[in-house]
């Protein structure tokens, strides 16, 4: 199977937002980074994945499978972790194993055991008595417990001290060791993407407005500062996006090479998933 | 083997892991038909995307200083040491031509040049 | 299925010493005769049901829920079967308890009044869910209260003036006959009610969008 997920055409309408033709792919045994502002769709679209919200239009396959037909197949290889939903808080990790032992055929109890000796979680706490951080390892080590073949995780370092992350972090590139296992992950820890995303897909109100290897990204792309002077010398096909900043411009171009061939401003730096998502939302063209 | 990896060089990150490992080919380091790690392992390992390592494996393999063997991995190709060492040469000369063109046309001597060379070795060296 | 009943019963087992404690509590008003514990034990079980709505909705398990497996299903489900285990559990516990106050008292044992009145109770306490259920699913469990309220309300009114207006000494034969199989007529109606409440519940569960 190439693609362990696709996602074609998806609308979704609320009152005040709206998904609008959001498509991309991941191709199995790959790492996507969901990158976008809060509110730019990024949790409505993996709750559509999901089908945690079923009035959607468009199409959705995960493992080839059509996600509303084969919904308990697809979920029996899946983990999640979401932001803000998860077990009620009354509940220790002890039951959270009980319980998932009868919910999934795969579940690995050793695994389990294992991740929380590795987290420093408790087993016999009350959820609510956990940090943030404690939280969000509890359900990382939930996701991963039944050996799925795709994480879809909504913001699963957020809260993390970067100790932590990096702990998550290395467990994710483990988890992809073995080539038919993938993940999608939204995240505004742009630098860990860096890092370990192949794929990079980035949403902006709603619609899907770049989606790339990051690699293409990290080394096309570039951000050009220049004076006014410069600006006007430079063709407007040459650039994605500009702004005007109080004693320069920036721009972000696509192509560093050809870029540097063509003209001899000065500033070319290299880009970060920062300064993309900054000039892909505030910069004009 | 040890590679060294900088986030701020400016370099491509696949394009360094390339470099490193071309050098250790020629210099001998990595001997012909050394198993190469999987690029998922050298990805984890170097905390680098999985496409980056696989990029810069198939650069290797186009250059053909790595065979890929299907089901199996990667290994170090059997390489005339002496023609990859020419191929270096070769672009050593280029560079230094380039340099000694700048010199003609501003009019800076061959010793002056040599001085230079000397000060840029000790700076690096040290 | 089994791990979500699994799931509910550890959150009730969360809150075992109130639980005890009540329990306790009503063992010895029943023992000391202050109150008739067979009438308020089984109703218990709503609290404790309702309670395990509440931590749902509070950490957003629904939602989690439906990223497992048959998720919204088995949620479902296993709801209505940990309530109809827990009520049948209580029952058992009630009746025991009853015969236990009877014993030490050395009153004779009158079963059919102890059978009866806990039987009433059990079907009375099913009745309620049934009817709270797919209330709690289709607004959730902070809104539904208010719900809950305004249709016992509504049934209470409905009710009275029913009985005001409908003269029953018409419906003798009825209502004779009515009494001497009540035994199986009102379980079965209960339990019909307890099915298609479920069957309610499902359907706006699997098409809920969280």
């Amino acid at each position: 199977m190439k693609n362990i997920l696709e996602v074609k055409n998806l609308n979704k309408k609320y009152a005040d937002f709206t998904l609008k033709n959001v498509s991309f792919t991941l191709p199995t045994g790959m790492i996507m980074g969901f990158i976008g502002e809060n509110g730019a769709g990024k949790t409505t679209t993996i709750k559509a994945i999901l089908n945690i919200i079923t009035d959607y239009t468009g199409e959705i396959n995960i493992m080839g499978l059509n996600n509303k037909t084969n919904d308990q197949k697809i979920k029996e290889n899946i983990g999640v972790v979401l932001d803000d939903m998860f077990f009620p808080e009354v509940l220790k990790a002890q039951d959270i194993n009980q319980i998932m032992k009868s919910i999934y055929t795969s579940w690995d109890e050793e695994l389990f055991q294992n991740y929380l000796k590795q987290f420093n979680l408790p087993l016999k706490k009350a959820i609510k008595t956990f940090s943030k951080g404690m939280r969000k390892k509890l359900e990382i080590a939930t996701a991963l417990a039944h050996h799925p073949q795709l994480l879809i995780l909504d913001e699963p370092t957020s809260g993390l001290d970067p100790v932590a992350r990096a702990e998550v972090i290395e467990i994710f590139q483990n988890f992809i060791q073995n080539e038919k296992c993938s993940i999608l992950l939204s995240s505004h820890q742009t630098t860990d993407l860096e890092h370990i995303a192949d794929y990079i897909t980035f949403i902006n109100k709603g619609q899907i407005i770049l989606s790339a290897t990051c690699d293409e990204i990290l080394n096309h792309y570039a951000i050009v500062r220049c004076t006014a002077a410069e600006f006007k010398k430079i063709k407007p096909e040459d650039y994605l996006k500009y702004r005007q900043e109080k004693y320069n411009y920036e721009l972000l171009i696509t192509n560093k090479k050809s870029f540097k061939q063509k003209y001899t401003t000065e500033v070319i730096d290299k880009i970060t998933l920062d300064d993309l998502m900054v000039l892909m939302i505030k910069g004009v063209k | 083997m040890e590679i060294i990896i900088s986030n701020s060089s400016g370099v491509p990150i696949y394009e360094q892991i390339k470099d490193q490992i071309k050098a250790k080919i020629i210099t001998g380091e990595l001997a012909a038909n050394f198993m190469l790690p999987s690029i998922r392992l050298l990805a984890k390992d170097l905390h680098c995307s999985v496409i980056t390592t696989k990029n810069a494996y198939e650069e290797l393999e186009k250059e053909g200083f790595i065979k890929s063997v299907p089901a199996k991995g990667f290994y170090v190709a059997r390489i005339n040491q002496e023609l990859a060492k020419e191929e270096q040469l070769t672009k050593m000369e280029n560079l230094i031509s380039e340099a000694l063109k700048i010199a003609k046309i501003h009019q800076i001597s061959i010793t002056e040049i040599k001085e230079m060379i000397d000060i840029i070795n000790e700076e690096n060296e040290s | 299925m089994w791990g979500f009943i699994k799931k509910d019963f550890a959150m009730i087992k969360s809150n075992w010493l109130i639980v005890l404690i009540l329990f306790i509590l009503y063992a010895y008003l029943g023992l000391t005769d202050k109150m008739e514990i067979s009438f308020i034990l089984p109703f218990m079980s709503v609290v404790l049901m309702l309670s395990t709505f509440n931590y749902d909705e509070f950490n957003k398990w629904d939602a989690y829920a439906a990223t497992l497996p048959n998720g919204r299903k088995n949620g479902v489900r296993a709801k209505y079967v940990a309530t109809f285990l827990i009520v049948f559990l209580i029952s058992l516990f009630t009746i025991a308890m009853a015969l236990i106050i009877a014993y030490t008292k050395s009153t004779t044992i009158d079963y059919v009044n102890i059978f009866g009145l806990i039987g009433a109770t059990f079907i009375s306490t099913i009745l309620v869910q049934s009817l709270m259920y797919p209330i709690i699913y289709m607004f959730g469990i902070t809104k539904a209260r208010i719900a809950i309220f305004v249709i016992v309300f509504v049934i209470a009114i409905a009710g009275g003036m029913l009985l005001k207006l409908i003269d029953f000494s018409h419906f003798t034969k009825v209502t004779a006959f009515l009494s001497h199989y009540a035994l199986i007529i009102f379980p079965l109606i209960v339990l019909l009610l307890l099915y298609g409440s479920y069957k309610i519940s499902l359907k706006i569960a699997t098409k809920k969008n969280f």
